[in-house]
Formats: C-alpha cells, structure tokens, sequence
C-alpha cells in the first residue's frame, strides 16, 4: 500500500517536474524566436487608452516634439478635469504598463535595426520617469495629499507617455516598417 | 564479490570517460574556470580505482561502507558543483544578480523539503540492514534534490533570459539530465533494494551507469568545444549607449540639487 502510494506521489511528481522542464524549453525556444514577442502580441499587449484626452492634456504641457512651451497652456486644464480625463490614478498606471510595451516596440524593431538601441534606452528612461512621478503620486496619496500633487505629476506622465508614443511611431514611419498602420491605430 | 564481464565493462568504461573528460578539462583549460566539477570528476576517477579493488579484494560489507562514504562525498561535490554553475550563471560579473538570488534560495529550500519528503515516503527497502537502508535512501534523496536543483535553474535562467549553450549550462544540462534518469532508478531500487544477484536490480545499476557514460561524453564534446562567443556591441552603439549613461547622470545630479 506505502509503496503504491509512494509511487503515485513520484509519478505526480516527475510529471509535474518534466512538464515545467518542456515548458521552460519551450518558452525558451519562442524567446529566441521572438525575444520580445510576437508583434501582434506585443500590440496585445497595450492597454486602451483614450488617446484625444492623452493628446490635450500632453500638447498643454509640450509640444509634438516634445519640447517644453513658452507659453502657460497649461493653465487650462484643471485638476478635477485631468482626473476626469485621464482617469486617475489607476489611468496613470495603465500608462506606465503600455510604456512597458513601447520600449518592447522599440527593442523588437532593434532585432533587425541595432540603431533603434539608442532610442530604445530612451525609452527606458522615460519609462523610468513616468515610474518616478506615479511613485510620488503614490506617496503623496498615501499622505493624504493626491488632489494638491495629482495634477503636476499627472501632467507630466501623460506629457512624457504622449511623447514616448510620438517617437515610437516616428521610428516606425521613419524606417517604413511594416505594421505602422496597426501601431497608428493602437496607439 | 563476484564481478561479471558486463561489470567490468562498465567499470573500464567508465574509468576511461572520467580520465578523458578530466584531460579535457585540463587541456582546453576549463579546470580553472570549473574547479568544483573538475575535483568531482577527479574522485569519480579515484572513486572507481577504490571500489574496484575493495569489490575484487574486500568483503560486501566493506565495499558498501566505502560506496557510502564516497557517496557523501559525491552529494557534498554536487551540491558544490550546483553553487559553482549558479554562479557562474547569476553572478557572471561577481555579484549576484538580485532578483536572482532571492528566488534561487526559494528553490534550494523548496527544494531540501520537497526531497526529503519525498525520500520519507519512498517504500521501506526490502533488505532491512541500516546501510543499506541508508544507500538507498540517501541515493534517493541526492537524486531527487539534483533533479530539483536544476530543474530550478533552468527555469530560473529562462525567466532572467540567461544564455543556454555557455559551458555551465552544459555541465547543468548533463548533471540534471543524470539526476533525473537516477529518481528513477533510486526509486526502483528503494523498492526491489539494492542486490547484484537480483537480476532486474544489476539491471537498474547498468542503466544508469548507460545513462552516465552518455553525460560524460556529452560533456567531452560540448567542453572540448568552444562556447558561443557572446555578439560584441558595434562601436557606434556603444557610443550612443555612453552619451545616454552622461545623460542620466547629469539627470541625477539634477534631482540630488533638486533634493537638497
């Protein structure tokens, strides 16, 4: 009887360990396939944002290319409206995980173009920004004091996350890769 | 003890493979880069010399209290050899990268308590001498922790995306592949016990001798080879990569400004 069950428990056990073995294998075959995905998966992955919302609020702050304006644009947007728009703080961090997926973009195209690598890392520092102001973000909430620090840092995360996907699309359209319209419509 | 001409096929066949392997570790030095399975491989080629000749000369009880105490050493030689190929994997550049280390001692733990369960469990040996008990259980256990082990770090090293054809991952691939041939095979001498004169138990013992002597010449192969020379990084990127790293930092003595 011991030894039945010793065996039923073995087996159970070598199954479980051969099959997170193959699993492993095999997933390690797709990465080498598709380091950083399949492309359709990776479009899978981004999170659907409003863009018309992500475009007025990014354009009060800076313009297409992502340079700071002059004037004090930003002025018109409020803080209840930005909340409204973007949808708080959970909107903010569906941004930060579809950066994830805009520097994944980026290092996909890098697999054929090794150039892409310069602006994929900065990319991934952009990343790290949007991270940085959604941390603080965070604290301040915690401190009771998200509606005074949400409208700085939330500006500045749609702004940056705007840009992101401004030098995504151009490095696309830049380089004629094939799935532009796809991303166009994605993003 | 009586020693058949298979046996003393095996026995030459073996002693042959870990003499070749340990030139080759030696020759293409690898010995340097691998001391831990280098100093394995050395008392596999001491182990078969002292077990030869108790077998041809000693009793069988002193012939299985020199297998068992060369068995300590051969777990204790393993567990090294598992430190030395998660180092060499997660520690290339002499830190352990962090993300790493705290998972891969979850493994070693889960690891231990999984095996020693499981060894708990395993059908109480038909001959009932202590150490034999103890041989068997303990091969058990070795078997079922290496097995485990790397297991882990296979599934570890896909997670982090570490590289697969470097020699450390040859030597793991060999070593857990044997493991796993050895649950087996422990688990069926834990229930027939361990007795050259039963014909189906000398045949568990020749199947994994079979097994070993493929690893051995899987690792003279793939040792002798060169490893896959990692891609080097074009010129012009590098410098793109330093003009970011300025970059950051003049960003983070921004935000220390900032700070203070």
């Amino acid at each position: 009887m011991r030894a039945t069950f010793f065996f039923l428990v073995l087996s159970v056990f070598l199954l479980a360990l051969l099959t997170l073995v193959v699993h492993y294998y095999l997933r390690r075959i797709r990465t080498e396939k598709h380091p950083y995905g399949s492309w359709e998966k990776l479009l899978g992955r981004l999170s659907a944002v409003n863009r018309e919302n992500v475009a007025l609020i990014a354009l009060s702050l800076v313009d297409e290319s992502g340079q700071r304006r002059g004037d004090e644009n930003d002025a018109n947007l409020d803080e209840a409206q930005i909340w409204s728009m973007i949808g708080g703080i959970k909107g903010l961090e569906t941004l930060e995980r579809n950066c994830a997926v805009l520097v994944d973009l980026v290092f996909y195209v890098q697999q054929w173009y090794p150039e892409a690598l310069a602006i994929a890392e900065q990319l991934r520092l952009n990343a790290r920004e949007i991270e940085w102001h959604i941390g603080r973000l965070k604290s301040a909430a915690k401190a009771g004091r998200a509606e005074k620090a949400f409208p700085e840092h939330a500006e500045e995360v749609v702004a940056i996350y705007y840009v992101m996907t401004r030098r995504v699309l151009a490095l696309y359209e830049e380089w004629n890769l094939p799935g532009l319209v796809e991303l166009q419509r994605a993003l | 003890m009586h020693l058949t001409g298979i046996d003393l096929l095996f026995w030459a066949a073996g002693f042959v493979a870990h003499v070749v392997l340990l030139l080759v570790l030696w020759v293409r030095h690898r010995a340097a880069t691998f001391p831990f399975f280098t100093i394995l491989i050395a008392s596999y080629v001491m182990r078969t010399v002292v077990l030869y000749f108790t077998a041809l000369a000693g009793s069988k009880h002193a012939y299985l209290l020199a297998y068992l105490s060369l068995g300590s050493v051969d777990l204790t030689l393993q567990l090294c050899v598992v430190y030395e190929m998660a180092s060499h994997a997660f520690r290339p550049l002499g830190n352990w990268a962090p993300d790493a280390r705290i998972r891969l001692a979850w493994i070693v733990l889960a690891s231990i308590a999984i095996a020693a369960g499981l060894t708990w469990l395993s059908a109480i040996p038909p001959v009932h001498t202590l150490l034999r008990t103890i041989l068997i259980r303990g091969n058990f256990f070795s078997a079922v922790l290496m097995t485990e082990l790397f297991a882990g770090m296979i599934a570890l090293s896909v997670t982090i995306r570490l590289p697969w054809k470097t020699h450390a991952a040859r030597i793991a691939q060999g070593l857990g592949f044997y493991s796993f041939v050895c649950v087996l095979i422990e688990a069926g001498h834990s229930y027939l016990g361990i007795d050259h004169n039963i014909r189906i138990s000398a045949d568990l013992t020749y199947f994994r001798m079979l097994t070993y002597m493929i690893c051995a010449g899987y690792w003279i192969i793939t040792l002798w080879l060169d490893a896959p020379v990692p891609k080097a990084l074009p010129k012009e990127m590098e410098q793109h990569l330093l003009a970011l790293q300025r970059q950051v930092e003049a960003y983070l003595q921004q935000l220390r400004t900032f700070r203070e």
